[in-house]
């Protein structure tokens, strides 16, 4: 079933230039044009689009600015932009991916085997997957598992957290902030810089392939705990190297606290995440916003999701408004419960939390840096003493199970409905992005405003426009498996 | 000797990123691997990817929109050679399993697309352009990415693993999975991996594609005999790679 919320002013245009280049088009025109012959892609390399490619001392921002293909991000997806008389007429957003139906190809599929079927959602966050599938099934056949399999999996969770935002925040965000194209454009005067980059993320690689066995796609975690487990030296070596990698992460945490970030911030943002009393939520927790704390359960009195024909991928609404998940709403919601030193940092940078500032995403990535290493020392010292375990008892039954849980970009739902013989009859999965989708619109409306008054070089805007939305740390590939479930 | 160095695209459609996130997680070589070759396009981390003509071009995902289909013709005209990196490049993977899926399982979840993002028919890329080069398994491991960009820069000619993931498995001794009851399938599954999965006490679900010479047949028969209904089979096959197993139509259960 489709729904349909507020229509999106202007009609759809759908052409395209390959960023940086920008393209003045009059709009009208663009939108007949491209109405009957739809274009396709730029993500190639085109020549014929620098041909076109309007000077950047244009002084005017008006007409239409289109990137076909946002870089330095994780999947494909486009922005529609159009500007006159320095007011936004038009801002849409779009996913071009193709769609995968990933809940459709898990019906019929043993319990079992969804885990390894949704790993394949994402590369980037494939342990979350695996883990909120396992733990989504386990709530439906109420399985109870041991302690250590639960650090285990927070450890598994952390790695590929640690892994995730040094990726992004080195490869993808501080480009923009130093003025590089890439990472490796960095490489000869911040040689140091691109070095953490990767000594952290091959912090969180050796912990998501020791305790997951495969950097990507983890193969190790099912249904009742792991298969095999690592050995305790093994445990030692990573807590040591953890140790020297968190030299690493509290200068990382230095260098993004000293970024200027432009000062914006958005009117009544929502921000959820989990929460819970014990720790910085990552598997447990109630659904925490400013206003109110609910159970997982009751996501769908609360959320609903949407669609649109410009895009592949779906948006969800809280109670009819855009929110936000991901790091920012998380050190926004559970400050306290940060590791002491991730706290230090973040009392003594300029920033003040909660906060609304989006750009602020990159900054509590890095907060969490520090924080995720400490925590990944205290679970392995818990895990001193690890031994192999026997897989948790299973039985099969007509069920329903839900999980939320803490990703790197935010929190991420699989619900399951399972039939007496332990087979998938329903799967829904909503992940961090199609959550942030319409925020991160929302958000390019509002900003642009503030932009547009501050400068007119259209180059400038566009940077900035990729700025604001590689700070969300879109995961477009996670977004476009498609979805719309009705639960009887 | 100053050889100029290759001019090298690393591109996704459709897919998870995760091929060319083992790309990156090199993290050891990959700023000497960047030395050896022109990287002139990666989109995932580079703004400025620049235009013309390709040595090589590594595609990751699989076409699944309009618009995929649009980039790999593209990209083929660039490049003087293609080389499919992983599953989904090489066989469709999961997404293209949907072609096993009785339509009504995902029927709710299609709605009204522009044309750009229309879908088509999920198939790996060597349905819509020619290959040359094929880097399998989801995900590839990285070792052997590098292992292939060291080879075609040494102008050697990379090839295929010829033996089956039990071989590894055997040479890491690890127990026998299908003599635990398990639905593995290393013994037809092309090898290369190192037996991963297997290490971890995870049955093989085939992602790296059947070997050339493999007895689907015996397979299905030994699987079986431990107990496994033909259906399960045939889903377990299919996930991955079924596009690339034609003897799978003629054995067995239908559809």
């Amino acid at each position: 079933m489709r729904k349909k919320t507020k229509k999106k002013a202007g009609s759809r245009t759908k052409s395209r230039v390959e960023k940086p280049e920008v393209k003045i088009i009059k709009p009208k025109k663009s939108a007949k044009k491209s109405s009957i012959k739809p274009r396709v892609q730029s993500r190639a390399p085109r020549k014929s689009a620098k041909k076109k490619a309007v000077p950047a001392k244009k002084a005017k921002a008006d007409g239409a600015i289109t990137l076909s293909h946002i870089t330095k991000i994780e999947g494909h997806a486009s922005l529609v932009l159009n500007i006159q008389n320095n007011k936004v007429k038009k801002c849409e957003l779009a996913v071009i991916e193709g769609s995968r139906y990933f809940e459709g190809m898990l019906k019929d599929r043993r319990y079992d085997e969804a885990s390894e079927i949704t790993s394949r959602i994402c590369g980037i966050c494939s342990c979350a997957h695996t883990v909120c599938a396992i733990t989504a099934i386990e709530n439906a056949l109420n399985v109870r598992v041991s302690k250590q399999t639960e650090e285990l999996r927070k450890l598994l969770m952390m790695g590929e957290r640690i892994r995730s935002h040094a990726t992004h925040l080195y490869f993808l965000a501080l480009p923009d902030f130093l003025g590089y194209e890439s990472a490796m454009q960095m490489l000869p005067k911040f040689k140091k810089q691109v070095h953490d980059a990767l000594k952290l993320m091959k912090a969180g690689n050796e912990i998501v392939k020791l305790v997951g066995g495969r950097d990507i796609h983890p193969v190790a975690a099912t249904v009742g705990g792991f298969h095999v487990v690592p050995t305790s030296d093994e445990i030692y070596r990573i807590k040591t190297e953890l140790q020297i990698a968190k030299k690493t992460a509290v200068a990382t945490a230095e260098l993004f606290a000293k970024l200027k970030y432009p000062d914006f911030s958005p009117e009544a943002t929502t921000y959820l995440s989990l929460h819970n009393p014990f720790e910085y939520p990552i598997l447990h927790g109630a659904i925490k916003t400013p206003e109110k704390l609910f159970k997982k359960t009751e996501f769908h009195k609360f959320i609903k999701e949407y669609h649109e024909p410009r895009s592949s991928a779906n948006f969800a609404v809280k109670e009819g408004k855009a929110y936000f998940t991901g790091a920012l709403a998380r050190v926004n919601n559970n400050s306290a419960a940060l590791s002491q030193t991730a706290r230090k940092l973040l009392k003594h940078s300029k920033f003040k939390f909660p906060s609304r500032n989006p750009f602020l995403n990159n900054y509590c990535q890095a907060i969490e840096l520090v924080h995720c290493i400490d925590h990944s020392i205290a679970i392995c010292q818990d895990l001193a003493r690890i031994k192999p375990e026997p897989l948790a008892a299973v039985s099969v039954r007509e069920s329903y199970g839900i999980a939320a849980v803490e990703v790197p970009r935010g929190v991420l739902w699989h619900e399951y409905k399972l039939n007496s013989v332990g087979t998938i009859v329903k799967a829904n999965i909503v992940t961090p992005t199609s959550q942030n989708l319409r925020k991160i619109e929302d958000d390019i409306k509002a900003f642009l405003p503030e932009l547009l008054a501050s400068t007119k070089d259209r180059d400038t805007i566009v940077l900035e426009i990729e700025k604001l939305i590689r700070a969300y740390d879109p995961c477009f590939s996670c977004s476009t498996h498609f979805l719309d479930v009705k639960w009887g | 000797m100053a050889r100029k160095k290759l001019r090298i695209g690393f591109y996704g459609v459709t897919g998870c990123a995760g091929c060319q996130l083992s790309v990156i997680f090199n993290e050891r070589e990959i700023l000497r691997l960047f030395n050896l070759i022109d990287v002139s396009a990666f989109p995932f981390i580079k703004e400025k990817n620049i235009e013309g003509e390709f040595d090589y071009v590594f595609i990751e995902g699989l076409a699944a929109c309009n618009d995929d289909v649009a980039v790999l013709k593209e990209l083929r005209q660039k490049a003087k050679k293609v080389v499919a990196l992983g599953a989904c490049a090489c066989a469709g993977n999961i997404p293209a399993y949907r072609k096993y899926v009785s339509r009504k399982n995902y029927q709710h979840l299609i709605h009204e697309k522009t044309k750009r993002i229309q879908d088509v028919d999920p198939t790996p890329i060597d349905s819509h352009i020619a290959v040359d080069y094929f880097i399998p398994g989801c995900p590839p491991d990285k070792s052997e990415i590098l292992k292939f960009i060291k080879e075609i820069v040494l102008g050697k000619e990379p090839r295929q693993h010829e033996s089956p993931v039990c071989f590894e498995c055997k040479i890491n001794k690890n127990p026998c999975l299908l003599d635990e009851g398990k639905m593995c399938l290393g013994p037809v599954t092309r090898g290369g991996c190192n037996s991963v999965c297997t290490n971890s006490g995870f049955e093989c679900w085939g992602c790296r594609g059947i070997m050339q010479d493999a007895d689907i047949k015996l397979m299905i028969k030994v699987l079986k005999g431990k107990g496994f209904s033909g259906r399960e089979i045939k889903q377990r096959m299919r996930s991955f790679t079924g596009l690339k197993i034609p003897q799978l139509q003629f054995i067995g259960v239908k559809k």
